[in-house]
């Protein structure tokens, strides 16, 4: 293997695999990158057997051939150099050597035998705007349990409908849920997948990375799922297992409504959080026919109390929330007003944000008994 | 909130309570009214609960813990035992072959538990700042009861009697002007006594001590000071600060201040327990896995009901394993919220064993933790709301009563196996 690539080239292509290559590792070999020269490409793949990216770049193609490189030496090492051409060249025991103007550096790499296999890319299921599923994801992502006995619950559940694109994420004690109207071609029924946490941020990341119009095609295999993004192509393990059934929980009866403006309330939920007990997060919020007053307090630190004015007809009513998910969500959320539903201070409530005019949304979040 | 009887603390009174007895090197004899913590303590609390079930075992040597050819150590001997040499913590066979003719006893936690909280609830109505110690132990700061309760002194003796008429428990108690003094004077106190300290005699009360009457002071810095020539308080007085600091460190500064009777110790009434922790050493080691199963399920309802009974939950959880021949693991798992309910608890202890048991091993003693714990708000669940609702409410009916018919009375049909659970 000889071959030389653009700095600038390079470089874009080695973050991006960044969040796959894992950092503790047992097994050596998923710390390197497989590295491989043919026809006028580079490409660059990086596993660490859940999730897999290949991607590449543009290359002057000396001599075909393959080789393994220490992911985390090679970013850091490229990263500080100029922007030039930089050759590599494969040595005898594995060895690169990597030559930049007169600067020379020879890397220790591993047998590319050793470097697991990937699945094929098999029929793609259906395509998507890179943008519509990177909105999904950005809707849902923060409401993943990081619990990891809950496994069902590391993941986002994709839905895909002939005419309609949804995802759900639920950690147990909130849940998000966002829809869009979409027409999925040559989808004749409905597929739902359960995407990792981390493949959702990878696929982000590519979708950040290729620009307004980029489409993603989608596809799986038995136990895995493809996003080929551009030239890049992103493979996760699929996430087996019964997610919940998320419908049974969403709020039917919640007629205690008011409305508030997102900025406000975002500002409001972060100033009174700064004196919440700081193990709970709790704040409480009163709803009355004068308004809604956000208030919490905290034995070390004191207590903070707002008030927003607020039309309100319906009966009053005291609620407790963790300050974390609310804002998670309105962070997350469109700017303008959001609509808080709620029912009584020991049932889920609702938030839906009325401006978004893509995307249904909507926040289920279970109070905190005070 | 934590209830006073969290931090059992015990003092007791000793019959027609002799009279107070101020220090001898008292310097002054108007009582200063800084002079107001008083230290009580249970006379060998343990054997003074079971004798009032056995008045007949009065006046002989009675040891509390088990039995002289089990595995344990003695939790309590009474005053006639100790002139054998039996002392607490000493293995219960050494204790056998000291005084072989002893009436040993099987320990009744519960029930000091029990005696302890109706003693923390007398101790309650002397003064609003009680602190418990331990199970037998407690001190009181008498500032600012005198209208209600006359001079500390006289308050003090009063509380003795009192606690000697209503529960015929023997106690002592000191009382100084700091918690140091008026511990070191409720132990000189004892039995049955009440020995009080006048504020500036300090130093003079504490002189004619060997150092380890002070409390903090043990084995290590017994044999350290000894070495630089150092057997009394009245010796370690009057080496320099320099010179202490020189050799203990920030400890030379405590002792300094230690061998004048001053203490830094604020009254932690509110004091919420920083961790809960019940443990089991088998009788024989053992690897049978449905003892070890039914004692780990009593072990955590144990502590599960202490910590409900604080009104706290907690986030880690923590598994000791001793093994034959004392080798010790420990491992802990934080839980994603707290919890104050037997299953959660229990089913996060089973999977730390099943994960860290080494198979091949004898087991001598087994242990559960609780920490990071904490009350208030409760984030309540969406999928499995009802679950938990109904767990919970079976949790408090079981409570219940276990209150009124004793722990063992209602158990989860895991721990039902045990051989070894009390």
């Amino acid at each position: 293997m000889e071959f030389s690539v653009k700095k600038f080239d390079l470089l874009e292509e080695l973050s991006l695999t960044q969040g796959v290559v894992e950092r503790k590792t047992t097994i050596p070999i998923l710390s390197n990158l497989l590295c491989e020269a043919k026809g006028n490409r580079l490409t660059i793949t990086a596993t660490d057997l859940e999730l897999s990216i290949r991607t590449g770049c543009e290359a002057k193609v000396k001599k075909e051939g393959s080789g393994t490189i220490p992911a985390k030496k090679l970013l850091e090492l490229v990263r500080l150099l100029p922007e030039e051409e930089i050759r590599f060249k494969l040595l005898e025991n594995h060895w690169v050597e990597i030559v930049c103007d007169r600067k020379k550096y020879k890397m220790v790499g591993m047998s590319k035998d050793n470097f697991p296999a990937l699945p094929a890319f098999p029929h793609p299921l259906v395509t998507i705007p890179a943008k519509v599923l990177s909105s999904l994801i950005a809707r849902t992502q923060f409401a993943i349990s990081m619990e990891e006995s809950r496994y069902t619950l590391n993941g986002g559940l994709l839905i895909l409908k002939p005419d309609l694109l949804a995802m759900v994420a639920t950690d147990g004690h909130r849940l998000a849920l966002v829809e869009t109207d979409h027409k999925l071609a040559g989808l004749n029924s409905e597929a739902r997948v359960l995407v990792p946490k981390k493949a959702m941020v990878e696929v982000q990341r590519l979708a950040a990375n290729a620009g307004e119009d980029a489409q993603i095609e989608f596809a799986r295999d038995d136990n895995h799922l493809f996003f080929q993004v551009g030239p890049r192509l992103l493979i996760s393990r699929m996430l087996t297992g019964q997610f919940p059934n998320y419908e049974a929980v969403l709020p039917r009866e919640n007629k205690k409504t008011v409305v508030l403006e997102r900025n406000e309330l975002n500002d409001a939920v972060r100033r009174v959080s700064q004196l919440a007990d700081q193990r709970s997060h709790v704040v409480k919020f009163a709803v009355a026919t004068d308004g809604v007053e956000i208030s919490a307090s905290s034995p070390e630190y004191g207590e903070a109390k707002e008030t927003i004015d607020k039309e309100y007809k319906g009966d009053p009513l005291s609620i407790g929330f963790n300050a974390q998910y609310l804002l998670d969500f309105l962070s997350a959320a469109a700017e303008g007003p959001i609509s808080i539903e709620l029912k009584d201070e020991q049932s889920a409530g609702q938030m839906r944000p009325l401006a978004d005019d893509q995307y249904r949304y909507r926040y289920v979040i279970m109070p905190m008994r005070i | 909130m934590p209830k006073l009887a969290r931090f059992r603390a015990k003092h007791n009174a000793t019959g027609s309570v002799p009279a107070a007895a101020p220090a001898a090197h008292a310097s002054s004899t108007s009582f200063d009214s800084s002079c107001s913590i008083l230290h009580v303590d249970m006379d060998a609390f343990f054997v003074s609960v079971e004798l009032l079930a056995h008045p007949e075992l009065r006046g002989r040597p009675v040891v509390v813990g088990g039995q002289p050819d089990q595995r344990g150590v003695v939790s309590a001997a009474s005053y006639e035992a100790r002139q054998y040499g039996i002392h607490s913590a000493m293995p219960l066979r050494t204790a056998g072959r000291l005084c072989p003719h002893a009436v040993f006893l099987d320990g009744h936690h519960d029930l000091y538990a029990e005696w302890s909280d109706r003693i923390a609830a007398l101790l309650a109505k002397y003064s609003p700042v009680v602190e418990m110690v331990s199970i037998d132990e407690a001190y009181l700061d008498l500032a600012g009861t005198q209208r209600l309760h006359g001079p500390p002194l006289a308050a003090a003796h009063e509380l003795l009697s009192e606690t000697w008429e209503t529960t015929h428990l023997p106690c002592s108690a000191g009382l100084a002007r700091t918690r140091l003094v008026a511990k070191v004077a409720s132990d000189q106190a004892k039995p049955r006594g009440l020995l009080w300290v006048p504020a500036g005699s300090e130093a003079a009360f504490l002189a004619g001590l060997g150092v380890r009457k002070i409390p903090g002071i043990g084995k290590v810095t017994e044999a350290a000071l000894k070495s630089l020539g150092i057997e009394t308080v009245r010796q370690l007085a009057q080496v320099s600060q320099e010179k202490l600091e020189e050799v203990f460190g920030q400890w030379g500064t405590a002792l300094y201040r230690k061998a004048r009777g001053e203490d830094s110790y604020e009254f932690l009434v509110d004091a919420e327990p920083k961790s809960i922790s019940n443990n089991h050493t088998f009788g024989y080691d053992t690897d049978d896995r449905a003892a070890l199963a039914a004692t780990l399920s009593h072990l955590c309802q144990k502590a599960a009901k202490r910590l409900r009974e604080a009104g706290l939950d907690a986030r880690t959880l923590t598994l000791t394993i001793r093994y034959a021949g004392f080798h010790t693991t420990t491992r802990s798992k934080t839980l994603a919220e707290p919890t104050d309910l037997d299953a959660a608890i229990l089913g996060a202890i089973q999977q730390l064993f099943a994960q860290h048991w080494d198979q091949r091993r004898k087991i001598r003693l087994l242990g559960v933790e609780l920490s990071s714990l904490s009350h208030g708000a409760k984030q309540l669940d969406l999928l499995d709301g009802s679950r938990r609702e109904k767990l919970e409410r079976l949790t408090r009916a079981t409570d219940r009563l276990r209150d009124r018919f004793g722990f063992s009375k209602v158990q989860f049909g895991g721990s039902l196996r045990s051989d070894e659970s009390e």
